[in-house]
């Protein structure tokens, strides 16, 4: 495509455009902490709906050129893509069970390779769960959508963390590599193709030092933090740089210390939570020992408080509002502004191949989410 | 009614008389829009007016929404985002001018119909409180009673399978510490036989002493179970021992393993089902799991104590020293009982044992000369 560009006819290609966010940081974290008070009343049920007004409100905030993406996926979907994905793995969790027990009647220990069979259907549902999300997002009025085999992926994601286990990591950027080309060959935008250009070796030139170094900050574990983010902040890079779909090109300049302030604020709060909710354990535990304990025996107090039910309710809502402010804090740091941050390093060149695209793909249900959630396998 | 009209002018002023659009429309000073045809990616601008519908002009398209059918969907902040029913579905309108959109918005009735509101959340959480409901009352109402029925339903031949795949383990982990000295396998095999008449058991049972120093002893499904030395050295008298093997072969009775790995496997899986991706749920989930496996262990390990108690008693054996020997063991467990234990409290257990003590009436169970040996098995 790019020698296209100097044939002397063509008119010069169009300055690259930069991705915007302009997503107001007030209204995703009332969204967030509404959506984390609401998920815990429903026990986790509003996980779906949560999940779905997320990336409503990511996407729409998202545009290129002057236009908003939208997100078009909806939280009942989600819940019936569960659903579905339950009444299927119940029997497969079952089966996995009679089968263990045979293979431990022939062979101590013989079924911990079962194990990897879930490793498999995790990257089954990874696969099928980003087909979801991608066929729910919308640009310009056209969808982008997904083809190729969620097996097929998950036989080559196999075969490639094989081979980064026994590299200990080493191959790990040409499996991302190869794992990404697959991913974005088969997805597309209306009838432009999906490709991936980024190379495991470019990959591994600018994050091999972070491989040596990780040893060392397991042992002194304040780097860890620095040592992930900036992992993160490469990978992000390299994976953003090599993305095209026909002619478009997008290129990233994220720099290598992106991420290290939303760590350090994660953990930062991390602590602050956990030192209040102690003291407040603590103050708990303290007005209950002076409330019971002065009439009581010298006997340890330990077993009589543990069984306090006014005690372990009180507790126990300390808990929750623990969990509460956890998950805003990790959603609005990890989720919101990690997403700000990289689309504000990507820029868009080759935009012209993108002025007239047909639209084309159909959905795709969501039995993938449901599978990645049933498996707890990631993806936002 | 084609909502999407052809771009060529005979058609389109087909279109504009069926619909009865005026050949100018009332506001031909009408605000500027962004439309995307859904078909294609092209943005086109348009001039929107209000007729008896919304209708959106360029220089080489006119396309009419009818009004009910017009739904707002997700817009960045400041832009009126619509879509149409009878439309393409990914056609859209997007409206910058806040007059124009504050028009559109009083036209259209339903443009909010498809909006979570308020109800809609109130009914989301009421049918999880439902869901949530139902399932702490299978964890605690059917899953012990589809235990208890589903446990003769499961072929003996199938628990043994499981009992001898931990089996296989155990020997991995403990395959040189099996005590087999003869004098005491012998006596510790007629201790085990006499014990398994009064219980009503074939002689598929099979039992070992393991060398290691931990007190306790155990069963596995499908008729296996294991005494560990320490408790071989803390007891004082066969019928001590007697005792705690009566309680094991309680279990194997009541085939308490399979029952509870029914209901675990069922409990954990259920409430596995409750709070996803909630970050730091999992103490919450782990402890609420942990908390009704005990209950229902502390059930099963009482009605194990109830058929050592029967056992002894025919055999005309006293029950209170397999009290006095767990006593020995666990000491006293000071205050309540703990939401968390597996097993009743040691007090309890031997208040229990003391009450349906009878003196000794029928025939010690080994010999000095057999005791002696037994407790040397592992030498």
């Amino acid at each position: 495509m790019n020698q296209m560009s100097y044939v002397p006819q063509q008119p010069p290609p169009l300055p690259p455009l930069a991705a915007v966010f302009s997503g107001a940081r007030g209204e995703f974290f009332r969204l967030v902490s509404r959506g984390a008070a609401i998920e815990l009343i429903t026990l986790g049920f509003y996980r779906f709906w949560l999940a779905t007004d997320i990336r409503r409100h990511l996407w729409v905030n998202t545009s290129v050129d002057g236009d908003a993406a939208e997100y078009t996926g909806r939280g009942k979907e989600l819940l019936i893509g569960f659903l579905f994905a339950m009444a299927i793995l119940v029997p497969i969790y079952l089966a996995y069970f009679l089968v263990t027990v045979e293979a431990e009647r022939y062979q101590g220990f013989a079924s911990v390779p079962l194990v990897i069979a879930f490793y498999a259907f995790g990257q089954f549902a990874i696969y099928r769960a980003r087909r979801y999300r991608l066929t729910r997002t919308v640009w310009r009025g056209i969808r982008f959508w997904m083809d190729g085999s969620g097996w097929a992926y998950s036989g080559r994601a196999m075969l490639w963390t094989l081979l980064a286990v026994l590299t200990l990591g080493l191959a790990w950027p040409w499996r991302a590599a190869a794992l990404e080309r697959y991913k974005m060959r088969h997805s597309h935008y209306g009838d432009l193709s999906g490709d991936f250009e980024g190379r495991g070796w470019e990959f591994f030139k600018r994050a091999w030092y972070l491989w040596v170094i990780a040893p060392f900050a397991m042992l002194l574990f304040p780097l860890l933090p620095f040592v992930y983010a900036q992992f993160k902040a490469v990978e992000w890079r390299w994976w953003l740089s090599g993305i095209r779909f026909g002619g478009v090109r997008l290129e990233s300049t994220l720099p290598g210390n992106a991420f290290y302030g939303l760590y350090w604020k994660v953990i930062g709060w991390w602590i602050l939570l956990s030192i209040a909710s102690g003291a407040y354990f603590g103050a708990v535990a303290f007005l209950m020992h002076s409330l019971l304990g002065l009439g009581s025996d010298e006997l340890p107090q330990a077993q009589a408080l543990s069984n306090n039910i006014p005690m372990l309710v009180l507790l126990g809502l300390g808990y929750v509002a623990w969990i509460l402010a956890l998950n805003v804090v990790m959603r609005l740091y990890l989720v919101r502004d990690m997403w700000a941050t990289v689309l504000q390093s990507v820029q868009v060149h080759g935009v012209e191949a993108m002025a007239n695209v047909a639209a084309k793909g159909d959905l795709a249900s969501a039995l993938g989410e449901g599978f990645a959630d049933g498996l707890d396998v990631a993806g936002f | 009614m084609d909502s999407t009209s052809p771009d060529s002018d005979p058609e389109l002023s087909a279109a504009r008389a069926a619909e009865g659009v005026p050949a100018e429309p009332a506001a031909p000073s009408g605000s500027p829009a962004t439309y995307f045809d859904g078909l294609s990616n092209r943005r086109q601008t348009v001039t929107i007016g209000f007729a008896n519908q919304l209708v959106m002009r360029s220089a080489d398209n006119f396309v009419s929404w009818p009004y009910a059918d017009i739904r707002r969907v997700d817009g960045p902040s400041g832009t009126l985002r619509v879509s149409c029913l009878s439309a393409s579905p990914l056609a859209r309108l997007e409206i910058r001018d806040a007059a124009a959109a504050a028009e559109l918005i009083a036209r259209c009735s339903h443009i909010d119909e498809n909006r979570l509101t308020r109800g809609g959340i109130a009914r989301i959480v009421a049918w999880s409180l439902a869901a949530a409901a139902s399932i702490v009352a299978i964890v605690l109402v059917v899953l012990p009673f589809a235990a208890e029925r589903l446990t003769p339903l499961v072929p003996p031949a199938m628990e043994r399978h499981l009992g001898e795949a931990a089996v296989v383990q155990i020997q991995a982990l403990f395959g040189d510490k099996l005590c087999s000295e003869a004098a005491g396998q012998a006596a510790f095999a007629k201790l085990v036989t006499a014990l398994r008449r009064p219980a009503g058991l074939d002689d598929s049972i099979a039992s070992q002493v393991l060398d290691t120093p931990i007190p306790n002893a155990f069963a596995l499904p499908g008729g296996r179970f294991f005494l560990f030395r320490g408790l071989l050295d803390k007891s004082n008298d066969p019928d001590e021992v007697a005792g705690v093997l009566a309680h094991e072969l309680g279990h194997l009775k009541h085939r308490d393993n399979l029952r509870q790995l029914i209901h675990n496997g069922g409990s954990s899986f259920l409430i596995g089902l409750l709070f996803g991706d909630v970050t730091g749920a999992g103490a919450a989930v782990f402890a609420s799991r942990a908390m009704i496996d005990a209950s229902y262990s502390r059930e099963a390990e009482e009605a194990a104590d109830s058929f050592a108690i029967e056992v002894m008693r025919k055999l005309g054996r006293p029950t209170r020293p397999m009290g006095e020997l767990m006593f020995r063991i666990t000491g006293k467990q000071d205050g309540k009982l703990s939401l968390w234990s597996s097993h009743p409290l040691t007090e309890d257990r031997l208040a229990r044992m003391r009450a349906a003590d009878r003196p000794a009436s029928g025939p010690p169970l080994l010999s000095a000369e057999e005791w002696k040996a037994m407790k040397g098995i592992c030498k």
